[in-house]
């Protein structure tokens, strides 16, 4: 399902590079991504997401290879086969909650904003604990509450692939918890693929598979340690 | 590009922010507005203006400022200008070159201009009586209909002259006048003045006067009477009681003009020459003369208006000046709300959203800004044209 082979990325007139030979997960897997801050883990979840391309080696997400799609092809793939989920819950404050949740389908053009996307919206902001906030504003919600909108928001056009970003990391223990379940349960249900950036031990015992960016990170092409 | 999500998310965002874009659709819509209604009040102040300077061929007066002339023989306006004997006039008209009507607008009555004039002004002007009859004896007027609008005046009721000399127990009285028309509207001076005949308007003055039997005055008007003043049959009058004159059935005969009445004061008088020659034949006579002045309104108010016109035009540039500082100001707040933005904008982009469609959602704001103020100006600009007219004439007169 998510395959990086000899893959090299640098960012332009930065010294950080990240190398990664070789890294498969299969298709509904649940992984967490793990290692220390500044590492890359980050950098490879956008290559993942064909936000980034290597400049080196191939990504392939869901059977699909990046590097070989025109910018609006790799834009249309992506939002319609991952869904994100990032660290600082990205909500349009000018929105409802449920306007958030279902926002994937105002970005994109090859989705359709049909009712049965608004009822699967809906549906999972129930399954959330959040159905009775859906004409509320992202202001006036809590942390825990927020997260679990942009959960939502994430699994709502039902990808293959969950990518996301320290999806706990503003929360306290117990909306970890929630949010994780919420996040595993969803994915499991619709077959995703889930790969999370978590810097919490307890949390990492709830992924199938615990991944050390330190343990895939390689040498370059140029003989460095990356 | 998401046409539909562009629009959702570029609205929803307005109307988030409501008051924001209020505020820069009403500053946007002033700097479309102002420089245009500045030209469209101007625009019709002067063709209101100009009109009733065409329809006045020539303005006699006494030798000075033509302007001034113009505003009191036209617009009623200016009454301290110099005057000239009636004689002058009719030495105008004697000379069959044109027809002169005397014009006397010095005098007030409650905030409107009292104008002495002759009949043939009504004609002249084409403005006739709507309700009651047109001026047929000494102390009587016909008044204009905002006048009589304002002052909810009607035939039958009273107007009393405004005192020249307030403190001065010495000087003239006001006069009581009688209402006897009301003048149908014509959107000119013609509604906001009170017209009388000539003669009265130099009663007015105190030029004639009448003699009111001291005998038969009611007694709050006389101060001693009989032999309390001392003198057999004598009457001592209180002047300070007396509060105004009024012109009556019984008194009417006794108002009398000392001297020639030719030599009584006009402030203009409006000459309508009998053809191009005859209109010649009198500017070349008067353009000798030191004492009098023969214009022609309509150039008069051609040249204030070309010095109103580069005033217009300076107005017009400080205008253009502040709305381009008032759009740059609004370009700052659409980029410091671009910049608020960014990471929205990022997050679209993380999310799927094509270059396009994040471009449009930018520039949503400012075109919304744009176009809805464009629209708002557009909008009061035609209700400003189709009022215009109206206002114009309500505030000029």
């Amino acid at each position: 399902m998510i395959e990086c082979q000899d893959v090299e990325f640098r960012y332009p007139g930065s010294p950080f590079s990240l190398c990664v030979p070789d890294l498969r997960i299969a298709e509904g897997e649940s992984v967490a991504l793990v290692g220390p801050s500044g590492s890359g883990k980050t950098t490879l979840l956008h290559l993942i997401a064909g936000l980034l391309l290597p400049e080196w080696g191939s990504v392939s997400t869901a059977g699909a290879r990046f590097s070989d799609m025109s910018p609006a092809e790799r834009q249309r793939f992506r939002i319609a086969t991952v869904g994100m989920v990032p660290q600082s819950f990205d909500l349009l404050d000018y929105l409802t909650v449920e306007e958030n949740i279902l926002l994937p389908y105002r970005v994109s053009r090859s989705l359709l904003l049909a009712e049965d996307a608004g009822e699967r919206g809906r549906d999972l902001a129930d399954r959330a604990g959040i159905g009775s906030l859906l004409g509320r504003r992202p202001e006036r919600l809590s942390q825990g509450e927020r997260q679990r909108v942009a959960i939502c928001r994430g699994l709502v056009t039902r990808p293959r692939v969950v990518l996301a970003d320290e999806p706990t990391g503003n929360l306290d223990p117990d909306n970890q918890d929630r949010s994780v379940s919420l996040l595993l349960d969803e994915a499991t249900a619709i077959g995703a693929t889930v790969l999370t950036i978590t810097h919490e031990v307890e949390l990492r015992k709830r992924f199938g598979k615990v991944i050390d960016i330190r343990d895939l990170r390689g040498i370059d092409r140029k003989g460095a340690a990356t | 590009m998401n046409w539909r999500g562009v629009w959702h998310l570029g609205s929803r965002y307005l109307s988030r922010n409501r008051w924001k874009t209020a505020l820069l659709v009403s500053a946007f819509t002033l700097v479309w507005l102002m420089p245009v209604s500045v030209w469209i009040v101007i625009e019709e102040v002067e063709r209101h203006m100009r009109a009733r300077a065409v329809d006045t061929p020539l303005l006699l007066g006494r030798a000075g400022s033509p302007l001034e002339l113009v505003f009191n023989g036209v617009y009623f306006t200016k009454p301290d200008v110099s005057t000239f004997p009636l004689r002058n006039l009719e030495a105008v008209r004697e000379d069959r070159l044109a027809e002169a009507i005397p014009l006397y607008a010095r005098f007030t009555t409650n905030g409107y201009r009292i104008v002495g004039t002759e009949l043939d002004y009504f004609r002249f002007r084409d403005v006739a009586v709507a309700e009651g009859r047109q001026l047929a004896r000494l102390g009587e007027c016909v008044i204009g209909s905002r006048v009589a609008r304002e002052l909810n005046v009607k035939p039958g009721d009273f107007l009393i002259s405004s005192p020249e000399k307030l403190f001065d127990l010495a000087g003239v009285y006001p006069l009581r006048m009688t209402v006897c028309g009301v003048l149908a509207p014509t959107g000119t001076a013609d509604d906001k003045a009170v017209f009388v005949d000539l003669k009265t308007a130099w009663i007015i003055q105190g030029i004639g006067h009448g003699h009111d039997d001291a005998a038969a005055l009611p007694d709050e008007q006389r101060l001693q009477a009989g032999q309390e003043s001392g003198e057999e049959n004598g009457i001592v009058l209180n002047a300070s009681i007396l509060e105004y004159n009024e012109i009556t059935e019984e008194n009417i005969d006794s108002f009398h003009f000392h001297g020639d009445l030719e030599d009584n004061p006009v402030t203009a008088a409006i000459v309508i020459p009998r053809g191009e020659k005859a209109q010649a034949m009198l500017k070349a006579r008067l353009r000798r003369s030191i004492e009098l002045q023969l214009i022609q309104p309509e150039h008069e108010m051609a040249e204030l208006f070309a010095t109103v016109f580069g005033v217009r035009r300076v107005v017009t540039a400080l205008l253009a000046a502040i709305g381009t500082a008032t759009l740059a100001m609004g370009g700052l707040v659409l980029l410091l709300s671009h910049r608020i933005r960014s990471s929205e904008f990022a997050s679209l982009k993380r999310m799927g959203a094509d270059f396009m469609t994040v471009r449009a959602l930018v520039l949503f704001e400012a075109a919304f800004a744009v176009l809805a103020s464009a629209l708002l100006a557009g909008a009061c600009l035609l209700i400003l044209r189709s009022l215009a007219p109206a206002a114009i004439r309500w505030i000029v007169g």
